[in-house]
């Protein structure tokens, strides 16, 4: 067949396409709006969803930071931007503003590390690789009070195992549910729950080819640069999903901070310093101080600290991040 | 042709046996409402645990045909019932604290008219602590009553162990009649306490009371002072008797020997390290002995009551500071119910049974005498409690702030200082600037 004929018949559907194209045409208005209305119809749960848990909310809120509402008396007015130029020169907001970028700065990296770490391990053939994945994997199950309360008795200072431990080393007992310790139980805290990062880093790892470590390997390079430059490119667009989704995650972190504090508005409030981060100021001025209108403005400045991150990190990682598809795909 | 001329008989028959099915539901589910005392308006009463157990919610709607419809205590979600137009019917509540900033605010209904029409709730029975639940805009005490105590204590007293006397080896129990002075009880405190290798492993005390300021208004009362200025519109923790209590809290605090901020008790209260033979002494008044006589026999017969510190030279005040109990808010929807069902929680069966129970002093004076007094520990609770009874005063709140902000101020300032990095005068400071701030936005909220 000549190259002629390959595109004459090519371009034969094409053809028939456009001669009963004038026939067709109301059919194809048909099948588009019957597309259009399935699509609606399948995406309303999530619109209808969207609209009133998450749009509406999100609106109300922001109405509501413009005024001084305290959701009790009815004598509440607008303010205008006072809570916003309140949040920005107030101590308490700066400060537990400046600890949660802190934590961030610290938790994201380490659980990203230490999870790409056991996944590389439990990756390699060893015997009883899925136990050790399950065992792992299992303390991330646990939901989040479980946790703050199982480190609660474990870190407890006169009953707890933690300092049962140092006793037998003939050590001081610690105050660990206090500052300055308390910041090292929730660093804790978080490892705990490496196994999330782990499970998706290692679904990252068994859906890089085998083959192209294995010609590195043949090519002669060390372990270390395999992973280097294969490896890690690879993994790049699952690492910065973990850097991304962590960050948020951090930026908001609350339950596990109320570790030797009750969950009663004025109980979150009595957490160590060090412990007193973003989240549980919000908390604390909706509930404990009653401030509403406040509250809902640090919300909304947190929405922009997120986002300002994100576009960061997109930004940062723009070079760095080996998607594997075809460039025409993308778009 | 057969299958048409069915068709119709079935759908007959179909809409029938709906019909059927659906009268019979709607039968069996007003035999189960009547059963569940539907004859009244439903009642939606906010509620901890304990306050309606499930055989109370049934007796309720036997004896008064009164459906109880209840929701957990929970401060966020009464902001949000509240703030949503659509309150519960009766709200439980503390007396010392909520009663003048729900009353500035306009949120609870003035109950004088329905006290006025009780023959269960007489003015004369009322104990002196229900005045907690007034307020006439200037003070508490006076003015109209927006609620009512179920029961109540007096706060500042203090239960002791003599067991764990014994075991640090002191023999001198604090007296039944005659009160410690707050440095007595803190000396004591640190003769009783047990510590190894840096771990407490027996508290010589504890004294944080119901809430923060709520203790430190209590202990500067003690002092003979008052937290708040005269129009309640200013904390000011730098006269000398808040100062003085202050600096004693401090001391305490520093001294190592009871739970605190910087030294918590990961069980947020004392209940379950007392009844778990770890707490030599604990600032908590009558009420306790609930709790005390839910413990093992033997703490139970090794526990006394104390009477509550004061400083030396000063009146002897006991006051209370929580004064729990019900209120109904302005927009309840079924407010005649509503009271009819606080008459009966507060005045009959449901008091009685509370009353004889030891958890609380009855909050009517008829029913004090059903004040249980079996157990030698019952028994000597309730005579030193009969006496403290003549040193209690009604101490006023302010209406511009929620007692939670102040606490959340405390809670915030305080911690430095208790590990020494702030001075007194610096933490003083900065309790006045917060607390009065917060007080200040408040303002705007209040007529």
């Amino acid at each position: 067949m000549t190259v002629e004929e390959i595109r004459v018949a090519s371009d034969r559907p094409a053809r028939a396409r456009r001669a009963s194209g004038a026939a067709a045409a109301p059919r194809t208005s048909r099948m588009t709006t019957k597309r259009h209305r399935a699509f609606y119809m399948f995406t309303a749960p999530w619109l209808v969803g969207f609209v009133l848990l998450t749009a509406f909310p999100m609106g109300y809120a922001l109405w509501l930071s413009f005024t001084n509402f305290d959701a009790v008396s009815p004598h509440w007015h607008f303010v205008g931007l006072e809570n916003y130029r309140e949040a920005l020169s107030d101590p308490l907001t700066r400060q537990s503003l400046g600890r949660t970028l802190l934590f961030t700065l610290i938790s994201v990296p380490m659980t990203m590390i230490g999870g790409l770490i056991l996944a590389v391990l439990v990756n390699r053939p060893l015997r009883a690789r899925g136990l050790f994945r399950t065992l792992l994997y299992l303390p991330a199950v646990v939901p989040p009070v479980g946790t703050a309360l199982t480190f609660k008795l474990v870190f407890d200072t006169n009953a707890g195992a933690a300092n049962g431990v140092l006793d037998a080393f003939g050590m001081n007992a610690v105050t660990w549910l206090a500052d300055p310790y308390a910041r090292y139980v929730i660093l804790m805290s978080v490892l705990w729950a490496l196994g999330n990062t782990m499970i998706i880093s290692l679904a990252g790892l068994q859906d890089i080819p085998r083959e192209l470590q294995e010609a590195s390997r043949i090519d002669g390079a060390s372990a270390w640069r395999s992973f280097r430059s294969i490896t890690l490119p690879l993994l790049s667009p699952v690492l910065l999903f973990q850097g991304v989704t962590g960050v948020i995650g951090a930026l908001q972190t609350f339950m596990p901070l109320l570790l030797a504090a009750d969950s009663s508005p004025a109980g979150t409030t009595s957490v160590p310093q060090d412990n007193y981060m973003y989240m549980i100021n919000v908390f604390a001025q909706y509930f404990a101080y009653g401030r509403f209108g406040y509250a809902s403005a640090l919300l909304w400045i947190l929405f922009a600290v997120i986002i300002a991150f994100t576009a960061l990190i997109f930004k940062a990682t723009s070079g760095a991040v080996f998607y594997n598809v075809d460039p025409e795909a993308k778009k | 042709m057969h299958a048409r001329s069915l068709a119709p008989m079935d759908r007959r028959r179909f809409l029938g046996l709906s019909a059927g099915a659906l009268g019979a539901a709607a039968v069996s589910g007003c035999a189960l409402s009547v059963a569940n005392g539907a004859g009244r308006d439903p009642v939606t009463v906010m509620a901890s645990d304990g306050d309606f157990p499930p055989e109370m919610v049934q007796q309720a709607a036997e004896e008064l045909d009164i459906r109880i419809d209840l929701v957990k205590y929970d401060p966020t979600r009464l902001t949000a019932m509240l703030a949503s137009g659509q309150p519960p019917d009766l709200v439980r509540g503390l007396g010392a604290l909520d009663t003048p900033y729900l009353v500035a605010r306009d949120v609870a209904e003035d109950l004088d008219p329905y006290f006025a029409g009780s023959s269960i709730l007489k003015a004369d029975d009322l104990d002196p602590v229900n005045d907690l639940w007034r307020f006439d805009g200037q003070r508490q005490g006076a003015g109209p009553r927006y609620g009512m105590a179920k029961d109540f204590s007096q706060d500042s007293m203090f239960w002791y162990n003599r067991a764990l006397f014994e075991q640090a080896g002191v023999d001198d129990y604090p007296p039944d009649d005659e009160p410690l002075t707050y440095e007595e009880w803190l000396d004591l405190g640190k003769r009783v306490v047990q510590q190894d290798g840096g771990r407490t492993t027996v508290y010589g005390m504890s004294c944080n009371g119901l809430s923060p300021v709520g203790n430190l208004m209590a202990i500067t009362a003690a002092a003979g002072g008052s937290l708040f200025s005269e129009d309640l519109g200013r904390v000011d923790f730098s006269t000398p008797e808040a100062r003085q209590a202050l600096s004693w809290y401090l001391e305490y605090v520093q001294a190592r020997v009871g739970p605190s901020l910087i030294d918590p008790d990961p069980n947020v209260w004392d209940g379950p390290t007392y009844q778990a033979n770890r707490m030599a002494m604990s600032g908590n008044g009558y009420w306790f002995g609930g709790m005390v006589g839910g413990s093992s026999p033997e703490i139970a017969t090794a526990s006394r009551l104390a009477p509550a510190p004061v400083f030396a030279g000063k009146p002897r005040v006991s006051t209370c500071q929580a004064g729990t109990g019900f209120w109904m808010p302005r927009k309840a929807p079924h407010k005649d119910t509503a009271w009819r069902l606080f008459e009966w929680y507060m005045g009959e069966g449901p008091a009685q049974g509370r009353a004889s129970g030891g958890w609380g002093i009855p909050t009517l004076k008829s029913l004090r005498s059903l004040m249980p007094g079996e157990q030698p520990f019952q028994e000597q609770s309730l005579r030193v409690q009969n006496a403290e009874l003549e040193y209690f005063s009604v101490l006023s709140f302010t209406p511009y702030v929620r007692s939670t902000a102040l606490d959340a101020v405390f809670n915030q300032v305080m911690p430095a200082a208790m590990r020494g990095d702030m001075s007194l005068d610096a933490a003083i400071g900065r309790l006045n600037d917060d607390m009065n701030h917060q007080m200040d936005l408040g303002k705007e909220l209040v007529p």
